[in-house]
Formats: C-alpha cells, structure tokens, sequence
C-alpha cells in the first residue's frame, strides 16, 4: 500500500495540480495581501518622481515567461501614466519586440496615454553589453528611430534626452540575468538608477543587489505585481493570479509533507 | 481573425499538454512548429532589428554622402557623413561570422570572436570588482556603522537588535559560503567546520530559490490556463 | 595569422576597454565610443549565424533521415514563412505579427509551463529531508512558499487568533501577524543574501580572473581546436 502510494502514477498528481488552478480560475477568490518591502520601495521611488520625469523600462523576457513580468508592466505603467511620468521601453531578448510592442500599446490605450508623447518603444538590438553601454554615451547611436522606424529625433518623448543622464530609472522586466548586466554597466559605468520586477526563479539572487542598494526596488513575480496593484488600489491579473496560486502551492506542500512522511514510514519499517 | 487566431492558439496549446499524458505526433508537430516559427522571427528581428538600422542604414548613408561628394555637391554634413564609410571594417569582421559555415575557412571567425570576448572581457574587469567585489563588501560591513551606543549615529538610524543579529549573521554567512568555495586548501579542521556553515547558508539560499521557483512555474500555468478558460471557451459564445 | 591574429585583437580590444574606463580624455572617450559601436555592428551577425546553424542541423536531419526527420520539414514551414513574410514587410507586419501572437507566444508560454505539473511530481518523489542540509533546504522551501502567497499569513494569523488575549488590540500577540511573509523576507535578506553575495564575491573574482587570462592570452578555448 505505502510503496503503492509513493510510486502512484505522476500523472494522478498532474490531474491535481490542473485541478487547484482550474478550479479557483472558474471560482475567483480574493485574499488579503501583504506588501513587501522591496515592492514598496519602488512604488515610493516611483510615487516622488515629479511629472515629466522619465523611466526606461527593459521588456527582457520573452513569451515563455510573460505571465509575472506583464501584469508588473501594467502596474507600473499605469502608476507612471497617472503621474505624468514618461515612459521609454526597449528590449534586449530578440523573441520580444513584438510582445513588448503591442503590451505598452495596450496598457497605454487603457491609460489614454499618447505615442511618442507619454511613451515610446525603442525596440530591440542584439548584443546586450554594447547596447547597454552604447546608450550611455548615446541612445541615439544604438536606436536611430523606434521600433515604427520613426526616427527618434521626431519624437516628442526624446527631445530632451540624449542619454542615461537624463533617465530617472531603468525597470528590469526580467526572466534571465540582465538584471545584473544592467547593474554592472549601467549603474556601476553611468549611475543610472535600476529597479528589478524579476520572474519569481530568480527572486533569491537579486536579494544582495537589493541590501547594498545597488537596487532601489524589486517586484517579486506574481507577488510583487499583486503588491503593486494593492498600493495603487487597483487589482488585476497580478492579484488575480496569485490568489490561484495559493491553492497549487498549499498542494505542494501538502504533497511534500506527504511523500516526507511516507518516506520516513518506510524507513522505519525497513529498521 | 482574432476569433480564429484564439483558436490556432488553443489547439496548439492543448498540442502541447498533450505531452503530460505522453509524447505524442501532436506535440511533436507542435514543438518543431514552434521551433520554426521561432527561428524565421529570431531571422527577421536579427536583420530588421540588427544587421539595417546597425550596419546597412550607416554604411549606405555613408556611400550615398560618398556618391554626393563625388559629384561635386558637397556640404560640412555630408563631408562627415563620410565617416561612416569606416564602419565597412567592423562590417567585414561582422560577415566572418559565416565562414562558420565553411569548413575550409571557419578558423575566420575567431576574429569577430575575439573582438567581442576581448571588449567583454575588459569592460568586466574594472566594473564587476566595483560593482559585485567593492560594493557587495561595503554592503556586508556598512550596517555595522549604525550600531550604537559605540558609534555616534543618531538613536532613529540606530539598529534593532534583530537588524544587529542579521548583519552579524551576514557576516558569517558571506565568510563560510566564500570558505565553501575555496578549494585551494584542504577541508579540515576550522576550515572544514567554516564551509560546512557555508553549506548550511547554501542550503537554505537553494530552499528560498525553490519556494521561489514553485510560485515562477504556477504563474506560467495559471496564464495559459486563464487562457484557455477565459479566452478560448468563453469565445464559445461568440461561435454558437 | 590563424591565432596570432585574433589574440592581437582580443589584447587591444580588452585593454582598450579597461584603459578608457579611467581616462576622461575626450580622445579616450572617443576610442571607448567607437569599440562599443564595433560591438553594436558585429554582434547581428553573430545572431544571425546562430539561427541560421540551428537551421542547419534540421537540414541535416532531413538529408541523413534520422528518427522523425519528417518533423523537421515542419520546421522549415515555420521558419520560411515566418522569413517571407517578415524580411520583405518587416516586423510590424499583420501577418507576421498574428502568427507571432496566435502560433510562437502560445507555445512558447505552454511548453515551459509543463514545468508546474513535473515541479509537483518533484516535490512528491524526490524532496526528502534524509540529511541535515536536505532539511534546512527543506524547510526553507516550505517557509517562502507558505509567504509567497496569501493564504500563508492567513492561516498564521487564524492560529495567533487562538492564543487567548488577541482580539485586544494592544495584545504582544499583534505584533507577530503576517509572520509568514515576514519570516520568508528575512530568509531572502539575510540566510539566502548571505549565500548569494558569497556565490556573487566568488563567481565575480573567478570572472575577473579569467578576463585577464583571456586578455593576455593565457586563456584561449575560445579560438577553438585546430591549428
């Protein structure tokens, strides 16, 4: 019975992973959400920027990890449009330009913010560490025009900027490690200011960053988007999704508690 | 369109669920779609996104400023414009890239090779030591600045005795994790005790990334189940 | 010429870089733009060659017909009508585009979101607490995934409930809600911080090490076999 249990197919535990996500996606559930530190230090940071100010936001994930960066986008961009602060996106992920494009097109929309007035998107170009420096000397010798092709000398949003210099912050939408790429070369060479908003596999490694300051905030994944959308009053896909997870992850624990406890079971049978 | 495309994106995805029930030609098909799909956008981005606006647009620019300058209508913009024409050298070295694709000449890629690991290679050295080495230091002692009566801070920017227990044990856990990674001497004796304090930080640090990754990976499941449930069948409606 | 040459250039290029870094001279200033627009100008193409083997390998496939070479035609399908359509109308194409949102961005996203039902299957079968260190891993798991999402600092603070004294607001017992969040942020900053600013101090130094073999030319694995 118990090597039964420990060797039971995994696909049982597969139909019960797709049922504590199914069922509280048909039956939605709101739970109270605690905000973090990290989340409410970027929501500060963000909330004292005078109108007219300008933040960078890097979309540098791609499709297969876009379910925690884009609700964080959302949050932020509604945040920054609410206040009048501007908004440039760029990419580093060559499988991204699209998604990012027609995302802060969306967002944008639904804020009735403008292109080329309230935001722009810059688009993507390959080679990471000479883009991130390039755009340091000057963004225009690494984005010529936007991801339209417009040239960016004919849009509004850029006439003022010619490079970090004049970027109040760079969010990292990120699902890899560029966010330490961007602390290296272009916090550490150009003093930008960095913020992360990281998929939830790489939260852990972002913590030293956060302690030396090296970053001013951090939105962890589905949580930190959540948080984020509390602080602004303002739930969406973000609150919505953690609160399914809640039910996947207590099956995880449940399932580790199990399988712990069939273990030592056996263990002592077998002593 | 949009109604179709919801579908397309349904059936692929329940292609590739397939799989959890065991691999299958549908999630075959669905994988090498995916695969190609992917390469002809990651062709188009490179060219579209890379290879015009970074080197065709300048060094055509620069050949028309050059066409100009030979026909005799020259100005101070186009004169510089000319400069450009140097960018066919970093072009050329750019091109090696594709006597990969010959087995008689592919010992020409390590030129552009070594141009892009020497520029990397040098621009880390002076920004990882002050970014990860310099900095990540001053993070570990700074806190021990702000602890008072000793030192003279004011009493609000002092630490709480837990802030003092964290900076202390930060302390530590930097100094065994480092000491777990040195393996320049033997493991024993104090040594041995101080990477196994190291280990025991590792292992919580490796828990912490799991608990993390468990909520990364539901995440991506919860959007494509949302998906399927709020886009794909609720465009039933729409359909029947 | 074959490896003389490249080290030349990995020497040049990487003392160019860390010799600019501290120079403000406009003429340095100058020599440090330039590498970076090298770097802007070679790298595509490196991109470009990366998908294009990637493409090889399938055409391989297809003419040693291995085990489901016939897959590898629907590769090709893919890449030549994503190509078509996107290298003469570029990317902001309606077609390229609806085939990016309706054929790459779904299965992309549902192929790696297999991987919550395998990290359950995981969890179940292989996440034992059979020694010290597997325990502490274990229980840190437990704990941020309990703090990670709400239901955790519900159920904490449903139990502080039941201590008797802690509906009075004033009650000691208030000061130890939310403690899952709570107790998973201070293993994030201060266990796991540790842990990983001691991997981020080694793997830097390491890095820092062997960019200066690479640059002297100590280190040459990246030239390859051959002569």
């Amino acid at each position: 019975m118990l090597e039964k249990f420990m060797n039971m197919d995994r696909r049982i535990i597969f139909i019960l992973v797709a049922l504590v996500v199914i069922i509280p996606t048909l039956i939605p559930v709101r739970l109270p959400i605690t905000v973090s530190e990290p989340t409410q230090k970027l929501y500060d940071f963000i909330e004292e920027l005078p109108s007219g100010s300008t933040i960078m936001m890097a979309f540098d994930y791609g499709p297969s990890s876009l379910a925690e960066p884009e609700p964080m986008a959302k949050a932020v961009m509604q945040h920054c449009f609410s206040k009048g602060v501007r908004v440039i996106g760029m990419t580093l992920y060559p499988n991204t330009p699209t998604l990012a494009d027609k995302l802060m097109r969306k967002i944008a929309d639904e804020n009735n913010a403008v292109y080329g007035q309230d935001y722009v998107f810059l688009g993507y170009r390959p080679g990471t560490l000479p883009v991130i420096l390039g755009m340091g000397t000057n963004i225009a010798n690494v984005f010529e025009t936007d991801y339209a092709k417009t040239p960016i000398t004919e849009i509004p949003i850029m006439e003022n900027i010619t490079n970090y210099d004049q970027i109040d912050l760079l969010l990292d939408l990120s699902a890899g490690s560029l966010t330490e790429a961007w602390i290296i070369y272009a916090n550490t060479r150009y003093g930008l200011k960095i913020a992360a908003g990281v998929t939830a596999v790489i939260i852990a490694q972002m913590y030293p960053y956060l302690q030396s300051g090296q970053l001013v905030g951090m939105l962890p994944g589905y949580l930190g988007a959540a948080q984020y959308e509390k602080l602004l009053n303002a739930p969406g896909d973000g609150t919505v999704g953690l609160n399914t997870a809640s039910f996947a992850h207590l099956l995880i624990i449940v399932l580790v508690i199990l399988g712990n406890v069939a273990f030592f079971i056996r263990q002592e049978r077998e002593a | 369109m949009e109604l179709f495309g919801i579908w397309v994106a349904a059936f692929l995805t329940l292609c590739i669920y397939s799989f959890l029930y065991r691999d299958n030609p549908f999630y075959r098909f669905a994988e090498h779609l995916f695969v190609g799909i992917s390469v002809g956008y990651g062709i188009v981005i490179a060219i579209h996104q890379g290879v015009i606006p970074l080197a065709w647009q300048p060094l055509s620019e620069a050949v028309s400023a050059l066409w100009t300058e030979i026909t005799g209508e020259t100005t101070p913009e186009i004169r510089s414009a000319l400069w450009g024409l140097f960018k066919i050298i970093p072009i050329a070295f750019g091109l090696l890239f594709f006597a990969r694709l010959s087995p008689r000449h592919n010992w020409l890629v390590r030129y552009p090779i070594a141009i892009l690991i020497g520029f990397g290679a040098g621009i880390a050295i002076p920004n990882m030591l002050q970014a990860n080495i310099f900095e990540q230091t001053r993070a570990t002692i700074e806190p021990f600045g702000a602890i008072g009566p000793f030192v003279d801070v004011p009493p609000e920017a002092r630490l709480s005795a837990l802030d003092i227990f964290g900076a202390i044990l930060m302390v530590i856990g930097v100094i065994c994790t480092l000491t777990y990674f040195f393996f320049s001497v033997e493991h024993r004796g104090p040594i041995n005790w101080l990477s196994k304090v190291g280990i025991a930080f590792l292992m919580i640090g490796f828990g912490a990334a799991f608990g993390n990754t468990v909520m990364g990976r539901l995440a991506l499941m919860i959007h494509r189940v949302g998906f399927l449930i709020n886009e794909w069948i609720g465009s039933f409606g729409a359909l029947f | 010429m074959k490896r003389q040459v490249p080290l030349a250039l990995c020497f040049l290029f990487g003392i160019a870089m860390i010799l600019t870094q501290f120079s403000p001279h406009s003429y340095s200033q100058a020599v440090y733009r330039e590498v970076i627009v090298w770097g802007l100008i070679i790298s595509p193409f490196a991109l470009v060659l990366a998908v294009a083997t990637l493409a090889q390998t399938h055409v391989s496939r297809i003419r040693f017909r291995s085990e489901h070479w016939q897959y590898s035609i629907v590769v090709f399908v893919g890449m030549i009508t994503m190509v078509c359509v996107g290298v003469p109308f570029g990317p902001k194409n309606s077609v390229f585009e609806w085939l990016y949102d309706n054929v790459q961005v779904p299965m992309d996203a549902t192929m790696f979101s297999l991987l919550a039902f395998f990290i359950a299957s995981a969890a179940f079968r292989a996440f034992r607490a059979r020694a010290f260190e597997a325990t502490l891993l274990l229980i840190a798991a437990m704990i941020v995934m309990l703090g990670n999402v709400p239901v955790g600092d519900l159920f904490w603070n449903k139990l502080l409930s039941l201590i008797p004294g802690s509906d009075n607001p004033e009650s000691w017992v208030n000061s130890f809600a939310d403690g899952a969040s709570r107790f998973r942020q201070w293993i994030l900053d201060i266990p796991n911080g540790a842990a990983r600013r001691g991997i981020i101090l080694g793997v830097s130094l390491g890095v820092i090490s062997q960019s200066i073999r690479i640059i002297l030319g100590i280190e040459r694995s990246y030239l390859g076999g051959g002569d």
